[in-house]
């Protein structure tokens, strides 16, 4: 792991295409964008545009048809991927994508096989967790029996089981109420106060952009210019 | 929470497939077991015939049944006598009987009194019978333990009055627990005269047992000749049948269980495919995907066999009850059979569970995450 005072992106992409269905499909065409260390950073556009292609491709679900993604220095394309999705990022996926017959504790754990940790100190991790997002006094239930936003909270919470540098986020409100959303966006800004994470946070949600750090718009495949500028506006067209 | 604690909680959330796949592998397993005491014990018993006296190897007759009708007359024994290397051939001939419902198979073995020297035989106590007595019998002393008979007692054999003149002891269990008595007695007895089931060889010091061997099969070709257990089908054929059944039940036994495993872990691994695409996303390696489908196959496996031996021990006391076999049939319950059982276990589960297992370890995660 490079140290924490390295200068540059933590994530870069560069000329990312990553083609579906033996090329009919351009899910991304030639996206390069990056983030800094510790910011937090919406990716926003119509839905269909590409932005949960790119957060997988960033999660090394999947590979790039071209193009290159570095990680803190890493190229995604080299080495294997199994390590750096358990310790390098957490994800939070759209549908919460928890494990039904486990229970809240088991499904934070579920996370941590060989992290060099023992099972004492595993446990107490998740229960840290589960405090910190709120569920504390849940960790015996089951996901189904929890409401969505208390699902989402969990996923969470085992999104930041091995203390990940960088959180990954696809439409991580997309189908909480109101209340449960804004529960979520206060979560986020308390895991970035304490665990200091970078926070990669994709929705089409507007609202929920506008409480990130800076907001990179996709249409179609490829990054545009933002509708009010955010981008680097030094010298702003004429 | 321990890797084991994961593979016992998803083994219990389908607690009645597990349980249904658990059951066969019991019945494949129950089925090795009994078939496998039951072998074992009729083997035990017909091996204990060979091994009454000592000898460098035996001679039987070839290709009967059952080693009790192997049958020799005087000139076949007095021609292998003849050959260069032999120092002693003891002509015995066997008789099992009943004695009573707990001694349903007792040896009498017919040996001339000036033989039972060569044939390794110690008298303990008494003395040997004469040669032509009709009711005079000696005990290996583990049968006179048994049947709390010393000398001078009397014992009914068979509808004869005996007498017992001597214990004896030959150095094995088998011949310790049988009974001889002169040639020419059990002959009549019997209705085989001149005839004997086995003749027992030893050879001088520094002789080629099997190059003796050969000579005596290429002289004699009715006779087979025995060293080891594992030739004795060659003087046995039911029981080479019978082990060669319990072979063939044995490995369709595992194909069955397996596939009923196989089954069960596609079922599963398919119904999962999301479960891996999210273990995956969280960072598990293939080899632990793997480790799990193997883990839930073989504790399945496994808890199937420990029922499928107690299964199977219940199976053996249910065929001792069968009135034809009480007391003939005494099992004999080896930790071999039981680690073959295991073992067997073992193979259904990993022959089951690698194909659902590489499946699920070679899924995509991506297209695992999207799988409905
Ligand atoms: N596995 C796939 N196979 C084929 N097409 C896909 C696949 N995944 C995504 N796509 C297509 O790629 C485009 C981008 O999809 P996606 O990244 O999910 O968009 P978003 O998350 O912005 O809604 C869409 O046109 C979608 O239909
Ligand atoms: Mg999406």
């Amino acid at each position: 792991m490079s140290d924490a005072g390295a200068p540059g992106p933590i994530i870069q992409v560069t000329d990312v295409v990553k083609l579906y269905d033996d090329g009919l499909v351009r899910a991304l065409d030639g996206v390069t964008m990056s983030a800094a260390r510790g910011e937090f950073l919406a990716v926003t556009g119509p839905s269909g545009c590409g932005k949960s292609t790119l957060l997988q491709l960033i999660a090394a679900l999947d590979r790039p048809t071209s193009g290159s993604i570095v990680v803190e220095g890493r190229d995604l394309r080299e080495a294997g991927n199994d390590t750096y999705r358990r310790t390098g990022i957490g994800l939070v996926f759209q549908l919460h994508n928890l494990l039904p017959n486990l229970t809240a504790l088991q499904n934070i754990e579920v996370a941590m096989f060989s992290n060099g940790h023992s099972h004492g100190e595993q446990r107490t991790r998740a229960r840290e967790l589960l405090d910190a997002v709120g569920l504390g006094a849940k960790e015996k239930v089951t996901p189904p029996r929890l409401s969505g936003g208390e699902r989402q909270r969990l996923a969470i919470a085992r999104a930041l089981a091995n203390r990940p540098p960088i959180l990954l986020a696809d439409e991580p409100t997309g189908s909480l109420d109101s209340a449960a959303v804004d529960r979520v966006l206060e979560l986020f800004r308390e895991i970035r106060e304490r665990e200091g994470v970078t926070l990669l946070l994709v929705t089409h949600d507007a609202h929920v952009a506008s409480t990130a750090d800076r907001i990179v718009y996709m249409r179609d495949g490829k990054i545009v210019a933002a509708p009010e500028a955010d981008v680097p506006a030094a010298a702003p067209a004429p | 929470m321990p890797f084991l604690a994961l593979i016992t909680r998803n083994v219990l959330t389908r607690r009645v497939r597990a349980g249904l796949t658990g059951l066969a592998v019991a019945m494949a397993i129950m089925t090795v077991v009994a078939l496998g005491v039951l072998t074992h014990s009729l083997r035990r018993t017909a091996i204990s015939v060979l091994q009454t006296g000592s000898a460098d190897f035996t001679v039987a007759q070839k290709g009967v049944s059952d080693v009790l009708y192997s049958s020799l007359d005087n000139s076949q024994v007095a021609r292998i006598k003849a050959e260069p290397g032999i120092q002693s051939i003891v002509g015995v001939l066997v008789a099992a009987i009943k004695l009573d419902s707990s001694h349903p198979f007792f040896l009498e073995l017919g040996i001339p009194p000036d033989e039972l020297a060569p044939f390794g035989v110690q008298i303990l106590k008494g003395r040997p019978y004469t040669a032509t007595a009709t009711n005079e019998v000696m005990l290996g002393w583990r049968a006179s333990q048994d049947l709390h008979k010393n000398v001078g007692d009397v014992i009914n054999i068979d509808g004869n009055n005996f007498t017992v003149v001597g214990i004896y002891s030959v150095g094995n269990v088998f011949g310790d627990s049988a009974s001889m008595l002169p040639l020419t007695t059990l002959q009549t007895n019997e209705r085989k005269p001149g005839n004997v089931t086995l003749a027992f060889v030893k050879v001088t010091p520094g002789t080629n047992i099997d190059a003796l061997r050969k000579r005596i099969e290429q002289a004699n070709p009715e006779v087979a000749t025995v060293r080891t257990q594992s030739e004795f089908g060659r003087v046995d054929r039911n029981l080479s049948l019978i082990s060669a059944a319990n072979v063939g039940i044995t490995i369709m036994a595992l194909i069955i269980g397996a596939i009923g495993v196989m089954n069960t872990m596609v079922m599963s691994v398919f119904e999962r495919t999301r479960e891996f695409g999210v273990l995956r996303a969280v960072g598990w390696t293939r080899a632990r995907v793997l480790a799990l489908v193997m883990g839930e196959a073989l504790l399945i496996s496994f808890v199937g066999a420990m029922a499928g031996v107690v299964l199977g021990y219940l199976a053996i006391r249910g065929i001792q009850r069968v009135p034809e076999l009480v007391g003939v049939f005494q099992p004999d319950y080896t930790s071999a059979i039981f680690a073959r059982a295991l073992g067997i276990a073992f193979g259904m589960a990993f022959f089951g569970a690698l194909y659902p297992a590489i499946r699920a370890a070679l899924l995509v995660p991506m297209e695992a995450l999207r799988h409905e």
